[in-house]
């Protein structure tokens, strides 16, 4: 009996189950079923060995930063903070996922809210944040479990439609929405675009971009020269004794090159962990939703709407991160008021300030486009510094959640729970 | 049988669908295609014979000078655009 509860308490086998039984119930071959289930489990420990990579270079970066500036940074990447809960917490966050699919389903079967949510990455961060502020709040793994599967049930259902409107003047059709935990930003872009509407035809498609901006639209380069100019800057202020003690042997000067890559190296192998352990689940959950929910629309990651405003995308990063830049200087400018500094991640103010841009752009041109990123990306920086101190109570400190969606719900979960007390 | 590299940026989300789908049209349609997935950092050393991704990256990768064919999907959930762009790869192959 230990030994069962101990093999299925293991989140990746847990998840290696479930892909079974999914590859079961589409009736594959016994090959295809081993291999789908194992390929599951496996990326699900590749995913570890990613999130231990990045834990490593992100602690060292957190002391060079705390050290040399005398403030905590705090890096705004979902996917290092969920690096860091994933050997605690990692068997809730896995059934809160599985239910929040289940649930997603059901949502859509029974309500007016057609979307099913296919960004399975993101509801994976999603889990891990719902799960996190109900562990914070003293609640229980079957009570945190089913608390935020139903959120993220639900959410993952209903979201996608406050984007539909845009979605649809974009696309010309109705079956297909987006899916992507910024919903609130997107659709809020789209609104504050329409202040523009007068200049909705001179879009971000006309600007000639300088060549190597697109550099940034490599995922991994991005974030790579971000994470270089921080962990030099940060080493550079804490200095040559600081920083010679955390290097060991290696010089003071190499340490922050290969601690930066290191992390890249770590987010890139996370990813591919990711890739692994959710390509069967989802394929289920594609065929599943396709049989049983008749007039179900896919909610479909933000590269999906890339094509519409390829340069808008462009835009949208630079806005973002030029706002993520600025809601630095503010935080830094007032300790008392914000304990920690929050420091954007490239790609995520590619992809979420992208796609505002997107969004932005489809109502009012390059003007919506550069007011819509701008916005969401402060509501990126300034929004996280909110839930922050109720992740520090259970450990996860030096990276966090940046998205909009996870934010305004997970602060109103916590402000709900601060009235309710676990029984 | 051919082989075919499903990317997009990260490798995670929308080529994620983007392969379940072209998985979908293949098995359909008795293709002689085998479908792997990844970023676009799979391409480094994939020795197969096409790339298929979104439209806006296909554009960016005809400026590369890959050595395999490169084809660009608009609508990801598609299965009738799938199609199409998979029997115009096989018609160039002189199938």
């Amino acid at each position: 009996m230990n030994f069962i509860i101990s093999l299925l308490s293991t989140p990746a086998v847990l998840l290696g189950v479930v892909a079974f039984v999914g590859l079961v119930l589409q009736k594959k071959s016994a090959t295809e079923v081993f291999t789908g289930a194992s390929k599951t489990l496996i990326g699900f420990l590749i995913f570890g060995i990613g999130a231990g990579a990045m834990t490593g270079a992100l602690q060292n970066f957190n002391k060079l930063f705390q050290y040399g500036f005398g403030i905590t940074g705090v890096i705004a990447s979902p996917e290092a903070a969920t690096a860091l809960a994933q050997s605690t917490y990692g068997f809730e966050v896995s059934l809160t996922l599985i239910l929040g699919f289940v649930l997603n389903l059901v949502f859509a079967r029974i309500t007016k809210f057609k979307n099913i949510f296919f960004t399975t990455g993101h509801s994976l961060f999603f889990s891990c944040v719902l799960v996190l502020i109900m562990s914070a709040h003293g609640f229980d793994r079957t009570t945190t479990i089913l608390v935020s599967g139903t959120l993220l049930g639900f959410l993952s259902a209903a979201l996608p439609q406050f984007c539909q409107p845009f979605m649809r003047k974009m696309t010309g059709g109705d079956e297909q929405a987006i899916g992507h935990f910024n919903m609130l930003g997107y659709g809020l872009s789209g609104y504050i675009g329409k202040i523009f509407s007068k200049y909705e035809d001179q879009t971000t498609e006309s600007i000639k971009f300088p060549k190597w901006l697109s550099i940034f639209r490599d995922f991994l380069m991005g974030l790579a020269i971000v994470m270089l100019l921080l962990f030099y800057v940060a080493t550079l202020k804490a200095g040559q004794a600081f920083t010679q003690e955390l290097a060991g042997t290696q010089h003071w000067l190499v340490f922050p090159l290969v601690q930066a890559f290191t992390f890249v190296a770590g987010m890139s192998v996370l990813m591919t962990g990711v890739r692994m352990f959710l390509a069967e689940i989802t394929a289920a959950f594609v065929v599943i939703s396709e049989k049983y929910i008749p007039g179900s629309r896919p909610a479909l990651d933000v590269p999906t709407v890339f094509p519409y405003a390829p340069n808008a995308v462009i835009v949208g990063f630079i806005s973002a991160y030029t706002a993520g830049l600025l809601a630095i200087v503010v935080m830094a400018s007032f300790p008392s008021v914000f304990p920690v500094v929050i420091i954007p991640a490239a790609h995520i103010c590619f992809f979420s300030g992208g796609t505002a841009a997107v969004f932005g752009n489809s109502t009012g041109g390059w003007r919506g486009a550069v007011a819509g990123s701008f916005v969401v990306g402060l509501l990126l920086a300034f929004l996280p510094t909110i839930l922050y101190p109720v992740y520090g109570t259970l450990g996860i400190e030096g990276a966090t959640f940046p998205n909009i969606d996870y934010n305004v719900f997970g602060t109103i979960l916590h402000s709900i729970l601060q009235f309710i007390k676990p029984l | 049988m051919y082989k075919v590299l499903v990317a997009c940026r990260a490798g995670v989300g929308s080529s994620l669908m983007l392969k379940i789908k072209t998985q979908q049209v293949i098995k359909e349609n008795n293709f002689p295609i085998q479908v792997e997935h990844g970023s676009l950092d799979a391409l480094n050393g994939f020795n197969g014979d096409a790339v298929v991704t979104l439209i806006d990256v296909a554009e960016e990768l005809s400026s590369k000078g890959l050595k395999i064919d490169i084809i660009g999907i608009n609508n990801i959930i598609d299965r009738n655009e799938i199609k199409t762009a998979m029997e115009k790869f096989l018609a160039s192959k002189g199938n």
